[in-house]
């Protein structure tokens, strides 16, 4: 029962972060980019927002909160800033989109620990290669979370956890809803009608693929919160690319999507606790991760032709050609 | 219709033509990424001309001021080329499959799959010679390399699910069967890595003592040298070259005319990911000698980039995947010499990659800049010629 | 003089790198008539009328609309002037519907709690009263990839109207109708004339202009070669200023002499990746010296069957043979070296290697036989040899010769490029689908030239063409297709064209069986 618990706690803290990504990466798919970046995106959301919660850190006490929260939108700031490079590099440069994921994968690496030093050492005075961040409180929701089984649900919440459902909601809204979202999902299926329209294509892919940056910046934080509680380059533990296997199983849409992503947490925790439960060597975790991998894969031989992708994912709109 | 500027001119007619251009526009983003790096070293408040020379000084291609006993500038260039091996393998092996219009994403995991099979295989064999050993590493290798990438190739033509995706999963699915034998298996407590591989079985001769000098001499570097040979002869001399770049080039028409796509899809996938594995071997069995555990390295990744870098062609490989290996192993002295972080070097190879990435935009912007010099030169003769008649 | 017309181009010029698309054009377009704008294929008209509708600037030159001088930056301007315009490839989105394809751009919005979303209900409504209005029903909730071409242009056409256009440019839009449709489309557009909207014609397609058009634009080369009245010009004088030289309509063809039977199809049928057939038991023979030509519109399993035989697809039941043997099952390689020459309907996506040199392409068929190469490593003097003999022979024009990138020669270029390729295979079955399409005039003879003389070579010809012109005028044999289904299979001078036009829209069916 303890385990049935931790495995619901712990596959949803690591689900809806993945998600969040996930869904960044269906803005940016959808609107007919191609997202490998999404690895870099997340790690340099998550620097940036751990940077600002360095930064403010002795404004507040040392328990509080707020850092955490200023961190999010930070993150959230960052990693659509840091999109900009793959808006400019596929959208307007013209750039395979497959190597300028690659590209801003491997910047991002390099950057954020590149700056994570240096900006230590100017900070603190010693070089380190990580930023230290406060540890997330947990909330429970009285009443729901005794409910058997399903009150784990309600257990032990970490606050982004609500943030980013939310954020989620208001993502699948616009996407399915809204004139905008409209437009994204066109221009990932045929981008001259969208242009015939009088919408300039350009500009919904370059939006959209900084809302996926902004998306991945906030699972990157949380995911820094919620599995190390610090910033280090351990965060490109390759979550981006669980990301696009995600919505890839999802088939590009966010609902499905979102069950990609439970079980992939599922899967995980369930792992975890497997073996704990058996008592095997520490090891064998490892095992259990390459799961949604396999998934995936098989999912992809079994559905490959259900399975569609966007019509006009990674070509290169040129409004001259028509 | 007005002429352009002098110096815009003058740009133009440097990058020349799109043939000339395939030397002209790589040469022009290492350019422009030394002048973005320079700006990074002058805020940090160094003098970038001193940085570049270190590089080139740590990595063997320019003499130290001073060398510790049994080292010379010799046995920094050899320890160079002991780094360039893997690298120049993996960027073979992303060319090839790019002529072929292929993805490799797959490439670290392939290396990592191909170094662990021949680590257990062979890296542990204390009573095997080495005259035995090393070949067999090498076989090894070219085997794992190429069945692994093989299932991508596979996966494509018989299901056509896109090579990147299951690259990528097949990446990951390696990473962690890895980790889950190195720790459970082969573990060093103390260094938490895999115990290093027999010196009979590495491919590297490490802290060799000739003439006076301890060094590390990779005898993979041959094996590369003689890739790049075979890779370019393919590509231009065979009959499979050929098909190959038909099917990059559109595979429609590569099977229209009468090109079997689907075995040459999982051919292309299992030469790559041979070089791939070589690539891995060289690195584990080699350069490194042992296998960190949760870790794909990024040199399969960087490989894309450096291929990018270097026109997908073995030449220019050489000299991209050079580049970036001096860049990696400089970085070291650079931080000692100078005080700056090693991690700049990284840095300094991310802006060289972004910018090659750019590489199809400045063609672009040359190509129409060149055009348009064209129209205007004729329009400017043509009416030039009127006035003079009227 | 301005206030006559609604809209005015005066001194356009229009360049693109390396060519001038429209030199110093200047024409008037009176409101509420059919104005043709006619021209050979790189004439210029597109480009002429995608200025009109803001999706390029002239670079030189001035738009007056309504006596008004206008900037039309982008087809969003275009529209606030009510200027609407039909593009020869349509421009709809497949996965949505058709209601959300014609308010893409311009959604109505709803309040639903304190959201706005997109009012869809509304909008179904609407549209559905608007197709009844003018005679084009269509269902507002089907999806673009659910219904055909001919459905697809109407809801182009109701997506103008809906923007309120005023002003309707249609580029090439019989391309890919039947006979039948043309007529029913040409009726819309009287009726739209009848309406007060002043509609704008893109073609080059002579019937057209005469059945519909009040007054019709010549171009060539770019230029404005005149502006004539359609109802007091004979067709041959606008195809002479069309082509810019006399242009001879008939074909010179001797009598055909029949030879042994060459390529028998019993019971062929092919399915799609649905696993729908598209194409159903469908049998047919083309002797040596003959040519046999299918007709049908576009999408109803002609290339399909050239496909099957040439081996891009395979057959689901029936059986191919080839002077005897069963090739059914053979690869694309045993076929071609049995003798199967195919120039396909798509020459840039199928037919050529883009990024090749044009001397790899002419040897794509041949490179792995001899002289071309010996146990597997070429020989690149024997690609460069053959392929200088056929730039000649063929008068192939690009711009380095032999090391010209494909990509970069005209479409007429490319398209001599592969005839030369698959003529020079000398192969017993020569397959042509669609060998003229988007040529000029010129071009078109020489290759209907070419054809002939295979034939009278004694090759057995399989001709697959959208265009019944092109068909009546070099058919021995005609078959006709509809819905993946040969209905008709007849000496070509025994049919009419209206009788193959009424076949091709699947009338005749029941009187035959």
């Amino acid at each position: 029962m303890i385990y049935l618990n931790t495995v619901i706690i712990d596959g949803l803290s690591f689900a809806i972060p993945l998600f969040i990504m996930a869904i960044g990466g269906i803005y940016c798919e959808r609107s007919g980019v191609t997202n490998l970046a999404i690895e870099g995106l997340q790690g340099m959301g998550a620097f940036v927002g751990a940077l600002a919660a360095t930064l403010v850190s002795g404004m507040f006490a040392a328990d509080s909160q707020a850092p955490m929260f200023i961190a999010m939108v930070f993150a959230f700031l960052g990693g659509g800033l840091y999109a900009v490079l793959h808006a400019v590099l596929c959208v307007k440069f013209k750039a395979n989109q497959v190597i300028s994921g690659v590209v801003i994968n491997i910047l991002a690496t390099a950057l954020t620990t590149f700056l994570t030093s240096e900006i230590s050492t100017a900070l603190f005075g010693a070089a380190s290669n990580r930023f230290r961040l406060t540890t997330s409180i947990r909330m429970t929701v009285p009443g729901l979370s005794e409910i058997p089984v399903l009150g784990a649900v309600f257990t032990n919440i970490y606050p982004f956890e609500l943030i980013i459902i939310l954020v989620a909601l208001v993502a699948w809204y616009v996407l399915y809803k809204t004139p905008f979202g409209m437009h994204l999902r066109a221009c990932g299926d045929n981008p001259h009608a969208v242009d015939a329209a009088g919408v300039e294509v350009s500009r919904v892919r370059f939006v959209a693929v900084m809302i996926s940056g902004a998306l991945s910046g906030l699972g990157g934080i949380c995911f820094a919160y919620s599995i190390s509680v610090q910033f280090s380059s351990a965060i490109y533990m390759g979550y981006g690319y669980l990301a696009i296997a995600g919505l890839i199983f999802g088939n590009w849409q966010i609902m499905p999507t979102l069950a990609a992503c439970l079980i992939f947490g599922f899967a995980r925790s369930g792992g975890f606790a497997l073996t704990q439960m058996m008592e095997l060597p520490s090891a064998f975790t490892d095992l259990f991760m390459t799961l949604p991998y396999i998934v995936t894969l098989f999912l992809l031989i079994f559905f490959s032709k259900s399975n569609r992708a966007p019509r006009a994912l990674g070509e290169i709109y040129d409004k001259g050609k028509r | 219709m007005r002429r352009a500027n002098p110096i815009t001119r003058g740009v133009l007619f440097l990058m020349g033509d799109e043939r000339r251009q395939r030397i002209t526009i790589p040469v022009f983003a290492i350019l422009l990424s030394l002048i973005a790096s320079s700006v990074v070293l002058l805020i940090l408040g160094k003098n970038p001309m001193e940085a570049f020379v270190s590089l080139l000084r740590g990595s063997g291609i320019l003499p130290k001021e001073a060398y510790a006993a049994k080292k010379s500038m010799l046995t920094d260039f050899l320890s160079l080329l002991n780094a360039w091996t893997p690298m120049l393998f993996a960027s073979l092996s992303v060319a090839v499959a790019m002529r072929a219009g292929l993805f490799n994403i797959g490439v670290s995991g392939q290396m990592l799959c191909a170094g662990f099979i021949a680590t257990v295989t062979v890296g542990y064999a204390e009573n095997l010679p080495a005259v035995v050993a090393k070949p067999l590493v090498v076989i090894i290798g070219l085997v794992a390399g190429a069945l692994v990438a093989s299932i991508i190739g596979f996966l494509k033509q018989k299901w056509n699910i896109n090579e990147v995706v299951s690259a990528i999963m097949l990446n990951y699915i390696i990473r962690y069967v890895v980790s889950f034998f190195v720790k459970a298996t082969i573990n060093n407590p103390s260094t938490r890595q895999s115990w290093p591989v027999t010196a009979s079985s590495r491919l590297s001769l490490m802290d060799t003592e000739l003439g006076g000098l301890k060094m590390d001499i990779p005898l993979g570097i041959i094996l590369a040298v003689a890739a790049v040979i075979l890779v370019q002869f393919l590509f231009t001399k065979m009959k499979l070259g050929f098909e190959l770049r038909a099917i990059g080039g559109n595979p429609v028409a590569a099977r229209y005319a009468g090109v079997n796509v689907g075995r040459n899809t999982v051919l292309v996938m299992a030469i790559s990911g041979a070089l791939a594995g070589l690539a891995g071997v060289t690195y584990y069995l080699g350069y490194f000698g042992s296998i960190q555990p949760d870790v794909l390295i990024s040199t399969g990744f960087d490989a894309i980039a450096v291929c990018i870098l270097g026109n997908s062609n073995p030449i220019g490989i050489i000299f991209s995947s050079l580049l970036i290996s001096v860049i990696d192993k400089g970085s070291t002295y650079l931080q000692s010499s100078i005080g700056v972080r090693q991690e700049i070097g990284a840095l300094i190879t991310g802006l060289i990659l972004l910018f090659s990435a750019c590489g199809a935009f400045i063609s672009y912007l040359v190509n129409r800049g060149r055009q348009h010099e064209e129209d205007a030169r004729k329009l400017l003769s043509g009416a030039g010629g009127k006035e003079a008649k009227a | 003089m301005a206030d006559e017309y609604i809209v005015e181009m005066r001194h356009i010029t229009k360049r693109f790198p390396g060519i001038v698309a429209n030199d110093d054009i200047s024409l008037g377009i009176k409101k509420g008539e059919i104005f043709a704008l006619l021209g050979e294929n790189g004439a210029g008209k597109s480009t002429l009328m995608s200025m009109l509708f803001g999706m390029y600037e002239p670079d030189e030159g001035e738009i007056y609309i309504r006596g008004k001088r206008e900037h039309i930056t982008s087809p969003n301007y275009a529209t606030k002037l009510n200027i609407g315009m039909v593009h020869q490839h349509f421009k709809l989105v497949s996965n949505y519907t058709i209601a959300e394809n014609i308010i893409l751009g311009i959604e109505p919005k709803r309040r639903a709690g304190i959201f706005p979303v997109v009012d869809i209900k509304s909008t179904n409504e609407k549209v559905a009263a608007l197709s009844k209005q003018y005679g084009l029903e269509v269902d507002p909730k089907a999806k673009i990839e659910d219904i055909n071409v001919s459905t697809q242009q109407r809801v182009e056409i109701l997506k103008m109207l809906y923007r309120e256009a005023e002003i309707l440019i249609f580029d090439e839009p019989t391309a890919v109708l039947t006979p039948q449709e043309i007529d029913f489309l040409l009726q819309i557009i009287r009726g739209l004339r009848e309406g007060g909207k002043t509609i704008i014609l893109i073609t080059h397609k002579l019937e057209e202009i005469k059945q519909v058009a009040d007054r019709c634009a010549i171009l060539n080369r770019g230029k404005l070669i005149d502006i004539l009245d359609v109802a007091s010009t004979s067709t041959q004088t606008m195809a002479n200023l069309m082509v810019g030289r006399e242009v001879d309509f008939v074909v010179d063809k001797a009598p055909a002499k029949f030879g042994k039977e060459v390529l028998r199809v019993e019971h062929l049928t092919v399915k799609n990746r649905d696993n729908f057939p598209v194409v159903k038991d469908v049998s047919f023979s083309v002797r040596a010296g003959e040519i046999f030509a299918i007709a049908g519109v576009s999408g109803n399993g002609q290339v399909e069957i050239a496909d099957a035989v040439a081996g891009m697809v395979r057959a689901a039941e029936g059986t191919i043979t080839l002077n005897g043997t069963d090739i059914t099952h053979m690869d694309i390689r045993s076929r071609t070296d049995l003798g199967i020459s195919y120039i396909p309907e798509d020459r840039q996506n199928m037919g050529l290697v883009l990024d090749f040199t044009l001397e790899d392409n002419l040897a794509l068929k041949t490179y792995y036989r001899e002289p071309f190469c010996h146990k597997g490593i070429l020989n690149h003097e024997a690609f460069s040899q053959y392929g200088q003999r056929l730039i000649g022979e063929y008068d192939i024009r690009s711009g380095q010769g032999k090391d010209t990138v494909v990509r970069s020669m005209s479409g007429g270029n490319q398209q001599k490029a592969i005839v030369a390729r698959e003529i020079e295979l000398a192969s017993p079955l020569m397959i042509f689908v669609q060998p003229t399409r988007g040529l000029d005039i010129g071009a078109i003879e020489n290759i209907h030239r070419q054809i002939l003389i295979e034939r009278d070579k004694g090759r057995a010809i399989l001709l697959i063409s959208l265009e019944l012109d092109e068909i009546m005028g070099l058919a021995d044999t005609i078959g006709v297709i509809f819905s993946g289904e040969l209905l008709k299979t007849a000496p070509a001078d025994t049919l009419t064209t209206n009788e193959v036009g009424q076949f091709m829209m699947g009338v005749k069916q029941n009187e035959e069986s």
